[in-house]
Parts: C-alpha cells; structure tokens; sequence
C-alpha cells in the first residue's frame, strides 16, 4: 500500500492547522484514498495505475487547501490528544487531564481496581493507626489547660522505686510548703461494697482531696463535687461515675442526696461526673473524699498515695523541680529515718498517661508508613508497565507537540486520581479496621473509647493520600515523557532505550520493596519472639484450671481475723465440695492483679540496715493450702495448713529469691524474721516453708523478694480473693461459686470472677496489642512485595520472550531458561535483602523499649526471616520463570 | 456531462443536500458517502478528496453533522458522520426548498420527471 499521508500533509502544510486537527484530517483524507486505491486494484487496475488515479484525484483540483482554510480557520478544537504548544490554562488542563485520566483508569477496570486496592490498604492502615495516635498521643487530655497538670513522685531509685507513691504526711509538708502548684491532689485506690438494693456488688473507685476534680477543671453533670469541708474524717459523701450512675441506677435524675449503702456505711450522693469523665484510666465508679485520719497523716513511712498538682501560670516544669527537689531536700533532713534518700519527681501527666503505649504507637505508625511504601513501589511498577504499552500514545503526543511537563502533569493527574481513590476506599477500610482495632487495644491506655476519626484523621489521610499519589507517580511520570521519541517512532513502539530505563527503576523499585518488607518482617519477627518468651516465662505457678474471684470482705461486717475466719472456712467448705473442684484457698492480692504491699523486715541476729539500704519484701495473707492450689512449687518446708491458728507458731513462708537474700549458702527454715525492725512491735516469725518465686504483676519485671503470711496471723492485712483448682473447665463453675457465696452471706459481693489463664492473658495485653498489629503489617508488607516481585518478574519474562525464543531454538535447556530467570530475580532480592538488613540492624534499636529477652539484632530472628523473605521471593518468581520455560521458541521468535 | 464549471456550481448548490441525505438514516464514514453519492446517481455525480472533505468538515462546524471516530474490531477506526437534531430541521428545509426549485425549474423549462 502507497504512503498517501506525505502528499496530504504536503497541501495542508501553508494552513498552519493545529496538530491535533492536521493529525486528524491527515488520518481520514489517507484513509479514503487507500480505500479509493484499493478500490481500483479490485476494478482490476495495476498498482501503479491505481497510485497515480489516487493520487490525481488528490491532485485534480487545487481546492482542498483554499477550502479548508475557509472552514477551518476557528474550528472549535476537539482534541483527542493532548498538547497546548507553551499555551497553558491551568483550570482548563487541569479538568481536561482529570477527565482523560478518568476515562483511561475506567478503560481498564482490572489494573484500576489492583492499584486503587493495594494503595487502600496502605493508606487505610495509616488512617486507623493514625487516628489511635491522634487520639492517644496528639488529642490533650479531656480537663482544663492539660498542660500544666503534673504528677509528682518520690524518688527512690536506690531501692529500685524511681517513681514511688508518696506517703500521706510527705504529701501534706509538699503541698503546705510549695509556691509553684496552683492546686495539688491526691488519692488512693478503695473499692466499695454496694448492698441494699438489688445484688450486692463491688465497685472500684478512689479517696481523693476534695479540690481533685476543680484541679482537672471537670465539674459534675449531676449535683456538685466535694467541699473542703467535707475532706475530713467521718464524712460520709460520694460521686457516682456516669456508668454506675447509668447501669446500677438507670440514669435516675434524683440520684443526688440519696443514700447508698457502701461498705456497710450510709453515704450520701452528692454528684454524678460526665460520661467522659476518667482519671486516669475508665477504671472507677466512685469517689469519696481522702479525708485522712490524725493517724493516716502523720504517717510518712506507708506509700501509697498518687499526687497530680496544677502548675501556677507561668510556672516551668523546670521550676517545679527544683522547688520540689529542694522540699525533699529539707523534708529529708527533717525525718531521716522516714525519707533518707527520698526525693522527688514531677512529670506532666500527659507523659504519665501516655508514656508506656507511646513507643509502641511510633512503632506501629512507622510499620505502616512502610507499607504504604511498599504499595507505592507496586502501584509505581504497575504504572511503569502500563506507560511502556502507552509508549505510542505517548510519542504521538510528543509529535503532535504536547510538550514533556504537559506529559508529567497528565500522568500524575492519573496517579493522583488513582491516590484518591485509594485514598476514599483506604478510609472505609479504617473504619472498619478501627472497630476491630478498638477491641485489641489493652483498656488501661487513656482515652481508647474516645478514638474516632476526626477532621485531622481526614486532613492525614487526604496529604498522605496526595503523597501516595506524588511519590507513586512521580518516577513512572519523567519515565514515561523522558523517552527517545525518535528512537520509539523508528522501532515502530518496540523496545527501546526507554524500556531499559524503565526495567532499572522497576528493578529498584523491587529491591526497595523487599528492603522495605525486610524491616518490617524484622520488626515483627522481633516482636513476636519477645513475645512468645514472654509467654513461655514461668509465672512461677500453674495458670490452668485456675479460677479466681474478687471478695472483699466489708470492714464494717467483719472488722477483724475473729469474725472473718467463720465465713472463709465455710465458704472453703462449700466450695470444696462443689463437683469439678480439686482444692481452694483464699489470698490476698493475687498475682497479676495488683502490685503488692511490701514492708521491711528484720532478720533474727541481724542488726537494722540504715534506712536507704532497707530493702523492701512483697507480702501477702494467704489461706492454708494456697499454695498447693495456686501450684506454686514448695522447694522447701511446708505449705499452711488448718492448724497455723493464731496461737500456735506465728509462720512465714518466703520465696527462694527472699531465702538466698537473706540466707545465702544456708537453710533459711527455722529462721526467724520480723515485720520493720528489730525493735518493731510483734512476734518474731518462724520461716516453715521457701516456694518458687512467682511474677509479680507482669513478665517484664523480674520477680522481687516475696513473702507470705497465714491470714489466721496477722491483722493488717485480708484475703481479698477467693483461688479454685478445678479438674474441669474453671469457668463452668463460676455461678455455683459465686452462689456459695451469697448462700453464707447475701450481701457479700464476688467480683472479677475470671480464670487465671485470662488474667495472664490480660497482663500481656499490650504486648499482644504490638505484636499482633506489627505482625498483620508484616504480613501485609510480605504479600503486597511478593505480588511486587511477582509483577515485574512476570513482565520481565513477557519482554524477553524474544529471547528465551532465541536460548531455546539454540538449544538451551528448560532448566537453564528456569535457571536464567530465577537468578535475575534473586540477585534483585538479594540486594534488597542486603540493603533491608543494614536498614533492619540501624531501624529496629527504635524498639528496643518494645522487646523482652530478645536483642534488637538477634541473629535468628534475622536469619529466619531472611529464609521467609527469601523462599516467598524464589515462589514469586518461580511461577513467572516456569511460564518462561514454555516459550514456543517459534512463537516467541515471531513475537513483536 | 456538462462542463466542469456548470458541474462544480450545480453540485456547490445540491452537495450540503445530498450529504445530509445520505447521513440522515445512519451514521457514515467520508469514504462511504462518496460512494453512495457516484453510486446512487449512476456515475453522474461524483465527489473528490479535496471537495468532499471541506465539505463535510463545514457541515460539521455549523452543527448539522457530528463526526466520531468509531473503532471497530479488526478494523481501523474511522470518522463517522451523523446527522444531529439542527442538521434534521436544516434537511427538511433544504428538501422542500429544493423541491419547491426543482418544480420551478420545469415548469420553466418543460422538462419533465423522470
């Protein structure tokens, strides 16, 4: 078939037609002659007889240019490709790449939806981890100007307490003395019996100073918050918490001035607190005025209140220090005995509130942060791969004029378009995501019920969104208008100098990606070991089979070990008898539930340490037979039994780790030690049994100097927890204990009844939170790199098909062609594995404060995540490799 | 045939006729109309490159006809011309304009339809 186009061209050429249009025209005017051409050879001219009527026609009537020019001079242009030649409407290109980038994503779905689905993920992962750090760490605290409220501490660093509760008297000299806190509050934990009306129930709340709730700025919905006057001893008022106020009461409006039944004592309801309301955590239900004794405030021994105080304005955090420094200063002067070595430490309460979740929230922000990276470089490959089959449309444009920044800009409105829409999507998904998020998020962290996403939420997810689009647009954009038009024209759209570019970046962007997913499965793999030690540490005792129950005897009701033992030895007796029971004890503070007491104690024949090298023992009033029903192993000695009754033998049994302290190298049974000092009123007590030492209340925390008493002995301290050792499912039995209960006494509440195993559970929540977020992040990196990997080996193949035609047809093996492909592919992973583990090595000692028993570099972690890395790598490129093999080398060596 | 002067003013008068005609049941391509225009009137009249396209173009530029490139499978794409709602009312005015012409012209001249 002759060229037509040149002779036309020829007679538009003194027309000056816009490109598009000549284009255009040129097109349909050669058509019509080729048809006309063809025409005559079916009428049976020959070829060259048939040029020459085609070409006379063209040339019969000088016409065409002269009548063109008439019509098209001002013809509204139409143009279906784009190019201003240095013109440039902003709004006007903007809108018309906006809708060809619309037209080419719809034009194909299946690309459109695979790019718009990775970016979502990307981006919906950062909007939900987003949200819960602009609600955990960005949003201030829910009271007034929350940036001055501080907490203050002792410091006892020597005794390993850097922030240690302060003790009553210490607290009211600090708040006497002080010139720098507007206000200062303190409060203590208490837990209160409801009774009287429906079940009776425990409830937990706090003692606080009566100014607690003008210091946070937060007033009551209901009725008023407490008065001076009413922060002393005998005062009988309480404030509900919107919950209790809402469950226990059904919101009843005339709650105020009604009397509860608490603890066996009337108290009068003077306010109910808003429903957002907490402090610090969701915790509690009640509060009643501190209000200490003469005796409470003269103690400066006993630790045990918190202490937040409101900064005067204008007051540094750096100036409060150094008064408060000074005050410890002179305090420990003034009672040696009590505060040698005590100082003190004040901290921003938002730093107290969010201190311990912060790392793992950075952490969790940049794992997704590297994912949306990782769904970039795969956006970006796929981007590459299409601009190389749009290498025509591309160069046709550049010949028709349309100038390389036009190009750039069309292409990234694509992205942009593309970014948007993942971004739309994204934000869906987190929503979603953040329901489930919620329910993993350990409820002790301040502020969990209140993570929504808010207009910040949405202005992240918009600039990450535009990034996405920028950073995943940006390299396919200069690719693609960077090409050699004149090499693409001549090769007829084969491959070029551009598409070797182009597989440069694509093979960068591969490394990148398994770079990227190599940190991230670090960081999880990190996380997941730590945790996994964690779990395998021993608590000491047997967490299986274990149920446990709250019950906290009411003081009025049973004020001493007399009238308390009935009622233990019956409920024991009922409880034991229940089918599915092997034993039960009553305890004190159960493991993992509460921090423990602890005191000194003095060693028979042993003088009194100076104060500051008092070490202090974790005790406990445990019931007879608590060990063998916690399971804690006996290593020596005995555990308690019916007859360890007040009058016989006083008995302690202490933890190996208690033992080796206080008697290396011997037997510490039948030794005898004391609570305080030597001089310290109260028996000597005989040590009849040393157990495993147990945890604490967490894993982290190595297990500290620990102590029991029969609870039959001693009065200063209660069981306030029922243990059951069952040979069936613990829970079942739930309801028959708790009826055992209220059969003796109606009144008695029984809370947290829980099995063990849960309260464990419950204990690693955060680090469950952590791990399990980073790991589903990992896993997310993994796949979105292996469909990474898969992509571009995939369309390496495709390109070389060529190629592998010629290996073939000249005899080389499948296994060498399989051999060819999978080397190139590992050398790309290979390197970004390189470049991932000097990246891993630097990057994960940000998580050193998240890890446990594992170090930051711990080689098998590396290793086996190296394997992982690797073996998903080899499969992503197996399968594209073995289609390699099935090259047709007759097919391929045809192929364009 | 008449002289090519004659020829070029008489098609220049009927050519915007003739070309809606052919459009108006279906939508054509260049190629195709300038066929169906020497097929239809045997040979006697007969459009070239050069006339034809200036032609089709200023219909299109007036709004009577609108041209889309259609593709379709195993073929090039082509420019198909359609007849749009200005360019029915333009038709049906020309039609009885022409008519009303034709039918002076004979009572003039005597001649007859065929």
């Amino acid at each position: 078939m002759p060229e037509f186009r040149e002779a036309i061209k020829e007679r538009l050429k003194g027309l000056s037609l816009a490109p598009a249009r000549e284009a255009e025209i040129v097109e349909e005017l050669s058509q019509h002659l080729e048809d006309q051409y063809e025409q005559s050879l079916n009428r049976g001219a020959s070829e060259e007889e048939a040029r020459q009527s085609v070409l006379q026609e063209l040339n019969e009537s000088d016409l065409l240019a002269p009548a063109l020019k008439r019509i098209e001079r001002n013809v509204p242009q139409n143009p279906v490709v784009l190019g201003t030649e240095g013109r440039t409407n902003m709004i006007g290109d903007l809108w018309q790449d906006l809708r060809y980038g619309l037209r080419m994503l719809m034009r194909n779905p299946g690309f459109t939806i695979v790019a718009v689905l990775a970016l979502a993920l990307g981006i919906g992962a950062n909007s939900a981890i987003f949200s819960v750090v602009n609600t955990v760490l960005l949003r201030p605290l829910p009271y007034n100007n929350p940036d001055a409220l501080v907490m203050v501490w002792d410091d006892q660093t020597h005794l390993g307490f850097p922030k240690d509760t302060p003790s009553p008297a210490n607290f009211l000299d600090w708040r006497e003395q002080n010139t720098v806190f507007a206000g200062m509050a303190a409060m203590t934990e208490r837990s209160f019996n409801l009774t009287g009306a429906g079940e009776p129930e425990r409830f937990d709340g706090q003692r606080v100073s009566a100014n607690l709730f003008s210091l946070l700025g937060v007033e009551p919905q209901l009725g008023r918050a407490f008065t001076a006057d009413e922060d002393k001893p005998g005062s009988r008022v309480v404030i509900l918490s919107h919950r209790m106020w809402q469950r226990r009461f059904g919101g009843d409006a005339t709650i105020v001035g009604r009397a509860l039944n608490l603890n066996g004592e009337a108290y009068t309801v003077v306010g109910v607190m808003p429903r957002t309301f907490q402090f610090p955590t969701q915790r509690d239900d009640l509060w009643v005025p501190i209000a200490f004794s003469a005796d409470e405030a003269s103690q400066r021994g006993s630790h045990y209140l918190s202490v937040i105080a409101r900064l005067k304005p204008g007051v540094t955090l750096l100036r409060a220090r150094a008064e408060m420094s000074m005050i410890a200063a002179r305090l420990e002067k003034q009672y040696p005995e009590q505060n040698m070595r005590v100082g003190s430490v004040v901290l921003p309460l938002h730093e107290e509130v969010v201190g311990n979740i912060r790392p793992a929230l950075l952490v969790l922000l940049g794992a997704v942060g590297f994912v949306l990276l990782i769904a970039c470089a795969n956006v970006a490959n796929l981007l590459l791969a299409r601009a190389a089959a749009r290498q025509k449309e591309i160069s046709l444009r550049l010949a028709l004029g349309a100038s390389r920044t036009r190009l750039i800009r069309q292409f990234l409105t694509e992205s942009l378009l593309l970014a948007g829409g993942g971004g739309v999507v994204g934000l869906l998904l987190s929503l979603a995501g953040l329901r489930i998020l919620k329910g993993f998020i350990p409820d002790t962290i301040s502020q969990v019920q209140a993570i929504n996403i808010d207009a910040k939420v949405l202005s992240f997810t918009l600039l990450v969104s535009l990034a996405t689009g920028l950073i995943f647009g940006l390299a396919p954009a200069t690719h693609a208008s960077n090409f050699n038009l004149n090499e693409t024209l001549k090769e007829g759209g084969r491959d070029s100098g551009a598409s070797v570019r182009g597989n440069r970046i694509r093979a960068l962007l591969v490394m990148g990606e398994v770079a990227v997913s190599f940190v991230l499965l670090i960081g999880a793999g990190l996380l997941i070991n730590s945790f996994l030690h964690l779990r395998t540490l021993d608590p000491g005792f047997r967490t299986d089979h274990l149920l446990t129950a709250k019950m906290e005897l009411s003081e009025l009701k049973y004020p001493d070990k007399e009238r308390r033992l009935p009622f233990y030895n019956e409920l024991l007796r009922r409880v034991s008898a229940l089918p599915g029971v092997e034993s039960a004890a009553v305890a004190g503070n159960l493991p993992f539930t509460y921090n423990g007491d602890s005191m000194a104690i003095a060693i028979e024949g042993h003088a009194d340490l100076p104060p500051d090298q008092r070490l202090d023992v974790v005790y406990r009033a445990v019931g007879a037979g608590y060990f063998n029903t916690m399971g804690i192993k006996i290593v020596q000695g005995r555990d308690f039994n019916e007859q360890d009754k007040s009058d016989s033998v006083q008995a302690v049994v202490i933890s190996e780790k208690t033992a080796r302290h206080y008697w290396p190298g011997e037997s510490a049974i039948g030794k005898r030690l004391k609570p305080g000092l030597t001089t310290s009123e109260g028996p000597w007590r005989e040590v009849i049994g040393i157990v495993k030492d147990t945890r604490q209340n967490d894993f982290v925390a190595p297990p500290k100097m620990q102590m029991y008493f029969v609870h039959s002995q001693i009065n200063y301290s209660a069981p306030n927890a029922l243990v059951v050792r069952t040979s069936i499912d613990p829970l079942s039995l739930a309801t028959s204990v708790r009826n055992a209960v209220w059969s003796i006494d109606k009144d008695q509440p029984v809370s947290n009844i829980r099995s063990m195993d849960e309260i464990v559970s419950a204990a690693v929540a955060r680090q469950r939170f952590s791990t399990l977020l980073l790991g589903v992040f990992a896993g997310l990196a993994l796949v979105l790199a292996a469909v990474g990997i898969y992509g571009v080996m995939s369309y390496s193949v495709a390109q070389r098909t060529r190629e592998i035609g010629i290996r073939m047809a000249l005899g080389a093996q499948r296994s060498d062609v399989l051999k060819l492909t999978i080397t190139n592919s590992l050398k790309l992973v290979g390197t970004g594995l390189i470049i991932g583990l000097a990246a891993a090595f630097a990057l994960t000692r940000v998580m050193a404060s998240l890890l446990f028993g594992v170090s930051a570099t711990d080689p098998i972690t590396f290793a086996t995540i190296s394997l992982i890395l690797m073996s998903v790598a080899l499969l992503a490129s197996y399968i594209p490799a073995l289609r390699a093999t099935k090259v047709d080398p007759m097919v391929a060596l045809h192929y364009q | 045939m008449a002289s090519p002067i004659l020829d070029r003013e008489l098609k220049k008068g009927s050519a915007e006729l003739l070309i809606l005609s052919l459009v108006e049941d279906r939508p054509r391509h260049g190629y195709d109309i300038g066929q169906l225009i020497e097929l239809r009137s045997r040979g006697a009249l007969r459009f070239n490159v050069a006339s034809l396209y200036p032609l089709l173009y200023r219909l299109e530029k007036r709004g009577w006809i609108r041209g889309r490139w259609v593709e379709k499978a195993g073929q090039r794409r082509r420019r198909y011309y359609r007849l749009t709602p200005a360019g029915e009312k333009i038709l049906a005015a020309q039609r009885e304009g022409w008519r009303e012409f034709v039918e002076a012209i004979s009572r003039i001249t005597g001649i007859q339809h065929a």
